[in-house]
């Protein structure tokens, strides 16, 4: 069977072309190359990569500096997490024990991130200690950080000198006007400062944080809430200005905004981006880069690799009690990377002869079509339609298939029963797949069959432990075959 | 003549390490500030560092027991705003 992946070998320009973000065409062959080969086999940026390594957050950061309107500060920073989660704070001490248990058991976690509760910068002293320390006594494993860039020029000296791998930036306009409209005000110089003025200072740090990190060579990733009516129209602007100096990769995530989170955009009834709304913008502005869109968002609080979560093995008391020999662990850890690593090479050859090969087929001339993916990892479908936590999104089209984003099976309720109307989890699942017209899991019960063909998404268990990538493809030529992709979709996308 | 943190605080850490007379600790079941430490910033800073960090509408009174950043004034959420939010929440 042909399999064109899109991800290795673009084959066609993203919706990008140059013109509105002001980036090539490829922005993975403009990298130079120690950045690139860093991204490849980055867990939160590369595709295939994610499905073999895993990455952690700690939360020990709880101050911060500024206001989001998206944010209520009861609950984790919301440029990190989805907005009202609560993270059990850590102390530098705990995180660094918490980072190495987690290391020594789950080998394939190789990225430790310091997100929140607040911003990591404006808590220099704990987020640097918890650096300082992993730096030593877990070389192993990279360090990354996120900011809303306040503090970040004066901390970029300080970073520099750890492993630091990338620094994430959210970056929500370039023009104080419109930041007045996203920030209420921020702490600065022994002041708070409200309106235009505070947006305008804050605006001027991060862009010069950003133009200090690609000076010391450190890798940029920037973040945007796309916010309707406020600065969807912006971002591609903010787009060519972060890339133009030098960011690797601009991620455009949905505003999320519910009443009950008690945020500004939530209590003023400001809307989120619908599914196809978020996704022109982000094909706009990442064009076709093989590249994790939202794995922040939708992963922040989650220990483990894809589709599972095993945060309740590490908890605080239990960590106490264990006993970790690091450098054990760290022999151990070294032979199982390079037996992952030989496996996603030859698999990456593979991909590449198959993309080669489709080239070489007639090329269909239906729409494109976006399918639900059930998998715990390895690039194969392998989890129960009703075991899924979460769902990988892929788009299948005649340019073959690519990897869009990921979405939580509770993503849009928050898990718990105030989300209203008696509705149950699987009618909230079904709400999640919103815009998907294919589900694949590796089985499907009777009962969510049903209720999702009624919802226009149909359920398939036929490519059980197959390859993603070919499976997806294998439905959407059946799908063609059948004539179901010459109109339009008979259910319209809804908006989230 | 001291600020007072009640228990709207948040836990955010922001405000102990902003004052300069570390007034400023970490307690059950919130933050709390020393009143024989506490100078109001007297003689270092103009305003309250404390109330000029804090997020928390209410969360700081002044001396006469007044909420430094009353209702509306840091997230921009009018107060009959977020009462008819929470009214509608309760509902369900
Ligand atoms: S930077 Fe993060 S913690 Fe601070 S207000 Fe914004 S979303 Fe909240
Ligand atoms: S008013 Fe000033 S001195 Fe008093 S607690 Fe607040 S920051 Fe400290
Ligand atoms: S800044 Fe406000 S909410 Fe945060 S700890 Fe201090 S008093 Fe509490």
């Amino acid at each position: 069977m042909q399999l064109p992946v899109l991800n290795e070998a673009p084959a066609a320009k993203g919706g990008c072309a140059a013109s509105s973000c002001g980036s090539t065409d490829n922005q993975m062959d403009s990298l130079p190359d120690s950045i690139r080969e860093k991204v490849q086999n980055h867990p939160c940026y590369s595709e295939d990569a994610h499905h073999y390594f895993a990455r952690m957050h700690v939360a020990v950061a709880p101050a911060c500096n500024i206001q989001c309107h998206y944010c209520n500060r009861k609950y984790d920073c919301a440029n990190e997490s989805r907005p009202g989660v609560v993270s059990e704070l850590l102390t530098p001490d705990q995180a660094v024990k918490k980072t190495m248990a987690v290391a020594a058991n789950i080998p394939q976690m190789t990225v430790l991130g310091i997100a929140g509760p607040g911003d990591p910068l404006a808590n220099p002293e704990r987020t640097f200690e918890t650096f300082r320390r992993l730096s030593e006594e877990a070389p192993d494993i990279k360090l990354c950080v996120s900011t809303n860039g306040l503090a970040l020029p004066d901390a970029v000296e300080e970073l520099s000198k750890h492993n630091i791998d990338h620094v994430t930036i959210t970056i929500n306009c370039v023009d104080p006007e419109i930041g007045a409209k996203i920030y209420p005000w921020i702490f600065w110089k022994n002041k708070r400062i409200k309106g235009v003025k505070g947006a305008k200072i804050l605006i001027e740090q991060q862009q010069k944080g950003l133009e200090m990190l690609i000076a010391k060579g450190i890798l940029v990733k920037v973040n945007s809430v796309m916010i309707p009516g406020v600065n969807d129209q912006h971002l591609a602007e903010v787009s060519k200005v972060v890339k133009s100096k030098g960011a690797f990769l601009h991620n455009v995530m949905p505003l999320i905004a519910e009443a009950e989170h008690g945020t500004f955009y939530g209590v003023m009834g400001q809307r989120g981006p619908t599914p196809d709304e978020l996704q022109d913008l982000q094909d706009s502005c990442s064009g076709d880069m093989n590249m994790m869109r939202h794995c922040r968002q939708c992963r922040a609080d989650a220990v483990g690799m894809l589709g599972e979560d095993r945060g309740d093995e590490f908890t605080l008391d239990k960590i106490e009690d264990m006993e970790i020999d690091y450098q054990a662990a760290m022999e151990k850890r070294k032979v199982i990377h390079q037996a992952i690593q030989a496996e996603m090479d030859s698999k990456r050859l593979e991909k590449a002869e198959k993309a080669q090969q489709h080239k070489q087929e007639p090329k269909l001339t239906t729409r494109p079509v976006l399918m639900a993916v059930a998998t715990s990892g390895q690039g194969v479908i392998n989890v129960h339609f009703g075991h899924a936590k979460e769902f990988l999104i892929y788009e299948a089209s005649p340019d073959g298939v690519r990897f869009i984003s990921h979405r939580k099976a509770d993503q849009y309720c928050g898990g718990d029963s105030t989300c209203g109307d008696g509705e149950s989890t699987l009618q909230v699942t079904i709400r999640a797949l919103a815009g998907c017209e294919a589900v694949l899991c590796s089985k499907v019960g009777y009962e969510p069959w049903e209720q999702l063909e009624a919802a226009g998404i149909q359920p398939n268990g036929e490519h059980a432990m197959e390859p993603i990538e070919e499976a997806v493809m294998a439905v959407y030529k059946e799908m063609a075959a059948a004539g179901k992709l010459d109109e339009k979709p008979e259910t319209v996308r809804a908006s989230a | 003549m001291a600020v007072k943190i009640i228990e709207s605080c948040v836990n955010c850490f922001a405000c102990e390490p902003v004052c300069p007379s570390n007034a400023i600790y970490e307690a059950k079941p919130h933050f709390l500030v020393d009143s024989k430490k506490c100078t109001e910033c007297e003689g270092d800073f103009p305003v309250f560092q404390c109330a000029s960090i804090c997020p928390i509408e209410g969360a700081i009174l002044d001396s006469l027991g007044l909420a430094i950043n009353p209702p509306g004034s840091l997230t921009g959420i009018p107060p009959e705003k977020m009462a008819e939010a929470m009214a509608e929440l309760q509902s369900h």
